[in-house]
């Protein structure tokens, strides 16, 4: 039936069968009405929206991913504050000091607000464990296990790449460490790979975990806020950002390509674009996540 | 009654219980298993609606992955479905919260009753 082409080929796979049989029994007493041909289509749609967890969940269910869907975007967005961390080391030293007052002060709102985010998000992972405790003593371990210890594995990896790069860093010269050296920069690239896998493996492992908890609607409603005010967290720090951005930009270009003071060049560049970039991705993210947590709670989150 | 797309007007009434179909499912099948037309067909019987096949079908895969509903082993092409344990503790929890709300509602409407008040808040 060419209906059922709209399906993805793995629903097509399970539900197939038995649903043109039913499609086949309506069209033997009745012709199928124009509704139920628009509501098949509309259907099929649907599941290939749900592939990507977009659509076809309880309001108990979406509160929950969309909870989630905020942590990914931390992950993303910590990524990103590593990129701008990075691209602003030592911006104070090649500053004239009368003209440091606006891009330091952005500075240190997005230092304080990105602490103040990873509490609340340390806080949000504190309010499951007590479910997570329980989940383990009664016998899921087995369930979870698999993402934790890739998890792990990875993070020790990682550490043990930082503790070599670290070593190393300290037998290089400041230029080196900052691009001079092709080695280093090779390695210093392939170690910011682990960082980004190792997070992203954490807020995987996280992901699976929290799908397999029992979490009350008092539960979910606390973590929604939770991540609405991670997301309003991450809106002010990709502001502040672009705040010291301008601010350096016009009072100290160089800056950006490591030019001499005075010197002439451009303030889009690479290190800056890239993070700047994934901090408004993962900003919108996050404020997608967070507002459809907080719709599915305001619907209820009943559980069907 | 046998309820064809399309056939019956209160079919698509819009009283809103059409978008309960996870719960309509889940109730017609804690009488027992049932296949996607049986579904339709007792659904249409005590509640007056009917579902669209789309709709029922992508109800029944949701309550299937949540591990709510499990298929029964059948021959041919209908497979039908039963209410599993979870399933049926999610059935209960949900119809406790609707008796809540519908026993909240009828006692107001006695009170309401009783004291002869036709006016509301935003009465003059």
């Amino acid at each position: 039936m060419r209906l059922l082409r709209i399906y993805p080929a793995a629903w097509r796979a399970r539900y197939g069968e038995e649903f043109e049989a039913l499609l086949e029994e309506l069209d033997g007493v009745a012709r199928m009405s124009r509704h139920d041909r628009i509501d098949v289509m509309r259907a099929g749609v649907g599941e290939r929206l749900h592939v990507f967890g977009l659509a076809g969940l309880p309001p108990r269910e979406r509160a929950r991913e969309g909870s989630l869907l905020v942590l990914w975007a931390w992950t993303l967005f910590v990524l990103g504050g590593i990129g701008v961390q990075k691209a602003s080391e030592h911006w104070q030293a090649v500053t004239p000091p009368a003209k440091q007052g606006l891009p330091a002060a952005a500075f240190d709102v997005l230092v304080v607000v990105a602490g103040a985010g990873s509490a609340l998000v340390q806080l949000g992972v504190a309010l499951v464990l007590p479910r997570l405790v329980a989940l383990i003593r009664g016998g899921g371990w087995a369930q979870i296990r698999r993402p934790i210890i890739r998890a792990g594995l990875l993070s020790m990896l990682t550490a043990a790449a930082t503790i070599l790069l670290a070593q190393w860093a300290h037998s290089l010269s400041p230029a080196a460490r900052n691009g001079h050296d092709v080695a280093y920069s090779g390695a210093f690239a392939v170690w910011a790979i682990f960082v980004a896998v190792c997070l992203f493996a954490w807020s995987a492992a996280a992901a699976a975990t929290t799908r397999r908890l029992a979490l009350s609607v008092g539960l979910l409603r606390v973590e929604a806020s939770l991540g609405a005010a991670v997301a309003v967290a991450m809106a002010v720090m990709t502001i502040a950002t672009a705040v010291w951005w301008e601010a350096v930009a016009t009072t100290a270009p160089w800056f950006f390509e490591g030019r001499p003071v005075g010197s002439n060049t451009s303030v889009l560049v690479a290190n800056m674009i890239a993070p700047m970039l994934l901090m408004l991705c993962a900003t919108s993210l996050g404020a997608v996540g967070s507002m459809r947590a907080l719709r599915a709670i305001a619907s209820g989150a009943r559980p069907l | 009654m046998v309820a064809v797309a399309g056939k019956t007007p209160r079919a698509t009434a819009g009283n809103g219980r059409e978008n309960d179909p996870p719960l309509l499912i889940l109730t017609s099948l804690a009488s027992g298993p049932k296949h996607g037309y049986a579904l339709l067909l007792d659904i249409d019987g005590f509640a007056g609606v009917r579902l669209g096949p789309g709709t029922l079908y992508g109800a029944i895969s949701r309550l299937e992955e949540r591990g709510l509903i499990a298929p029964v082993a059948s021959q041919g092409r209908t497979r039908p479905y039963r209410l599993t344990a979870q399933g049926s503790a999610v059935l209960e929890a949900t119809l406790a919260e609707l008796r809540t709300i519908v026993e909240e509602g009828t006692s107001r409407l006695r009170a309401r009753a009783r004291s002869g008040a036709t006016a509301g808040w935003g009465s003059a």
